[in-house]
């Protein structure tokens, strides 16, 4: 009971236990500040990133997979399954603005594939009524496009200039031409504004039984950029048509002849006419796609939307069993969730590291605040020599001493982590706001709104993770007051009384 | 009947590598009931021996136990030194109440809180929280007592020392210990205040038969005991 009172009153009292708070105060408020931006970050990029993925994909190998609609009617009849679209990928060289890249193109089918993955919305050039917060003098080019401008970009169809007929054409990542400058107000200003160009796409079609065939290039017109901020998509990533690029890649629906025939061999007809010979049409080669994307109905985890995916598809499988071709069985095909991609997943891994390590980093810091309060405590027993003596001759046991200091270092933890935890809600709520008094003060930018694709700052503070540091920034007082209380047990209490 | 006694207790400090014997086989008995006077001069060992006597401090060890209980403490027939730590912290807290020259009251704590820290200590959290009504009306009546009913809620560094030295008596009384130790509990006062301090033991002693052992090197005050043991050359001389 003595332990509780005097807690309060040394609490109260002294100056050296509020330096002792203040440790421990900054060190929770760095820490959870820290942790909570990364963790923003790494969300906000992975929201950003899943933008073209849909929630699971099923993959097939360079042969590609036929009757997807089939298999695309199958999979939106389950009740798992919201919505479903076939996409083809493939390796191409841009030609844009004179010079020449490689890029990753998927073909799409705009409407279905914005119901899986609402690319829609990462359009960029597309109407805005009111300029952005920052954008005192209205230099933001969207709001003088005209309303609808997306439509284009959505159905990656352009009309043709000279013969008005609707032609395929290209969406591009917004990095992907280098003609764009990224503003800090969150707006882009373009050098070249793209949707007005052309580009050209260069592709090498393989045929059924993987051999190369004639190298394929086209000009497309560019509908519209998408900026999905994921770097690795908006600087590598083209949109197409889909029907455009199977053609180019020769994966759209074919006549098949017969096997062995030679072409260039010169015939006679019955009427003595001469001819090259013409190969027997034996079949029709269904359309291929190389995957096939679907989005999770309301309340649908991945890994059940997983497991229903495989199962239609393996329905789908049997149902086609004599068909010719068959479609790839399922040992063939990979089904994977969208965070299960190879590429997303060593992303993530590599920036869960990367806080892990900064989090450490502050940890290890944050130590200063446990030899801090050791060191506060350690004087303070010595301060209070006589007291702990006087305590020890009124009955008090060591264990009661000890304990008398460690509650003290307990408490010191929780006002210290406590007011810690406030300001560092204060500061994560507000980052933007401070980050811009900063760089209008000092002028100094500390986020980059190029390099971390952001405009804005996260700035959530997750009650869990809070809670951790909160937790740590007490042990952390508690350990620093260990030592002490230690000493103050051990004190011989003749000793302390006769102390100075 | 012998409430306390040191048997032929040896008390050696060691300097470095020098033995400074200081008790060298001290023998002392006291009554329930009696106010005994511990006189000697300064460095003789008096607060030493009060120490041992409120097991603060034990005797040495090598002198000890050699079948007859000698270099022993013995409080009501019981030897200190064969008590545990746990048992040592209860004799402290229920049997014994120490006064000391210079207060040693807790400055962060009111003259109310101060003299009721022994019984804090003794009951624990819970047994306190059940007390604390009962336990704080009687440290009011003894505070009241002692002619500071009006300065409950005061510090101790705006008390005077005879005012202090009022608190730590009332402290030490609080849990009703069958011996009061008092080292030099006047030798910081002047002669009126000290014999004020005084005329309350007295008061205590005489109404409730309290057992008091003072030290003191000075004559005057050990003469207000009813008997004098007298503390030179490491030993104890009656009279
Ligand atoms: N921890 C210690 N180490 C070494 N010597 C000590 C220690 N404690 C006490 N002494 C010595 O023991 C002797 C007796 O000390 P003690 O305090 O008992 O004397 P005292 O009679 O109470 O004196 P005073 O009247 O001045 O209070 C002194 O010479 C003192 O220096
Ligand atoms: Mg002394």
């Amino acid at each position: 009971m003595y332990q509780a009172l005097l807690t309060r009153r040394y609490l109260l009292s002294k100056v050296m236990p509020l330096l002792a708070i203040a440790a421990v105060m900054l060190c929770t408020a760095m820490v959870l500040i820290v942790w909570s931006v990364m963790a923003g970050f790494l969300t906000t990029l992975l929201d950003s990133g899943k933008t073209l993925m849909g929630d699971v994909e099923i993959e097939a190998s360079l042969n590609g997979l036929p009757y997807y609609e089939d298999l695309r009617d199958r999979l939106e009849a389950d009740p798992a399954i919201a919505a479903s679209s076939a996409t083809v990928k493939a390796q191409a060289l841009l030609g844009v603005l004179g010079g020449s890249m490689g890029v990753q193109v998927i073909g799409i089918d705009g409407p279905s594939y914005h119901a899986v993955t609402g690319f829609g919305e990462t359009l960029w050039w597309r109407h805005l009524d009111e300029p952005l917060r920052k954008d005192l003098n209205e230099e933001d080019l969207r709001l003088k496009i005209p309303e609808g401008f997306e439509e284009f970009g959505l159905h990656l169809t352009e009309v043709d200039r000279e013969t008005g007929a609707n032609v395929p054409a290209v969406v591009l990542g917004i990095n992907v031409a280098n003609a764009n400058f990224a503003t800090g107000g969150g707006w882009i200003v373009p050098f070249v504004f793209m949707p007005q160009e052309e580009v050209t796409l260069t592709v090498l079609p393989i045929s059924r039984n993987g051999a190369p065939i004639n190298v394929q290039a086209q000009r497309f017109p560019v509908a519209n950029e998408m900026r999905t901020r994921f770097y690795e998509v908006d600087a590598n990533f083209v949109l197409i048509r889909r029907d455009a690029l199977q053609e180019l890649l020769r994966m759209d629906e074919a006549q098949r002849i017969e096997d062995g025939f030679e072409f260039g061999v010169i015939e006679e007809s019955e009427h003595g006419e001469e001819s090259f010979s013409a190969p027997r049409v034996v079949g029709v080669d269904p359309a291929r796609v190389s995957s096939v994307l679907v989005r999770a109905a309301e309340g649908v985890s991945l890994g059940e939307l997983k497991e229903r995916v495989r199962q239609v598809y393996a329905e789908f499988v049997l149902a086609h069993d004599d068909a010719n071709p068959k479609p790839p069985d399922s040992s063939r095909i990979i089904i994977q969730t969208w965070d299960e991609r190879p590429g997303i997943r060593n992303f993530v891994q590599a920036v869960k590291k990367e806080t892990a390590l900064l989090l450490a980093l502050f940890a290890f810091i944050s130590l200063t605040a446990v030899f801090l309060v050791c060191a506060i405590f350690w004087s303070m027993v010595s301060e209070k020599t006589k007291d702990i003596g006087v305590l020890r001759a009124l009955g008090a046991s060591r264990l009661g001493v000890a304990w008398l200091f460690l509650r003290y270092g307990t408490a010191i933890g929780v006002v210290g982590s406590i007011l810690g935890g406030v300001i560092a809600v204060l500061i994560v709520r507000n980052i933007n706001p401070i980050h811009e008094w900063i760089g209008r003060a000092l002028g100094i930018v500390i986020w980059d709104p190029e390099m971390y694709l952001f405009a804005d700052i996260p700035n959530q503070v997750e009650p869990t993770k809070a809670a951790i540091v909160l937790g740590a920034g007490v042990l952390f007082s508690v350990l620093g007051a260990l030592l002490p209380a230690a000493r103050a047990a051990s004190l011989d209490p003749v000793r302390s009384l006769r102390f100075e | 009947m012998t409430l306390i006694l040191a048997n032929d207790v040896r008390k050696t400090y060691r300097l470095g590598r020098v033995d400074v014997p200081v008790l060298k086989g001290a023998t002392a008995s006291i009554e329930r009931g009696e106010w005994v006077a511990l006189l000697g001069a300064s460095g003789s060992g008096k607060s030493t021996l009060l120490h041992l006597l409120g097991g603060l401090d034990r005797p040495d060890r090598n002198t000890r136990n050699n079948g007859n209980g000698a270099g022993e403490v013995v409080f009501d027939g019981r030897a200190l030194t064969s008590m545990s730590a746990r048992e040592l912290d209860r004799y402290r807290s229920e049997s014994v109440g120490f006064i000391f020259q210079f207060y040693h009251l807790l400055p962060e704590l009111t003259v109310l809180e101060n003299s009721q820290l022994g019984a804090m200590i003794q009951h624990g959290r819970f047994g306190w929280m059940k007390r604390r009504r009962n336990e704080r009306a009687r440290a009011t009546e003894l505070l009241d007592r002692f002619g500071l009913g009006e300065r409950l809620r005061h510090r101790p560094a705006e008390l005077s020392g005879g005012e202090r030295q009022r608190v730590a008596i009332a402290r030490a009384l609080m849990n009703e210990p069958a011996l009061l130790l008092a080292d030099e509990p006047t030798g910081n006062l002047d002669r009126a205040t000290g014999g004020r301090i005084l005329d309350a033991l007295a008061a205590y002693h005489t109404e409730l038969g309290q057992t008091i052992v003072m030290v003191t090197h000075d004559e005057e005050v050990a003469n207000r005991a009813e008997r004098i043991l007298r503390l030179a050359d490491g030993v104890v001389e009656e009279g």
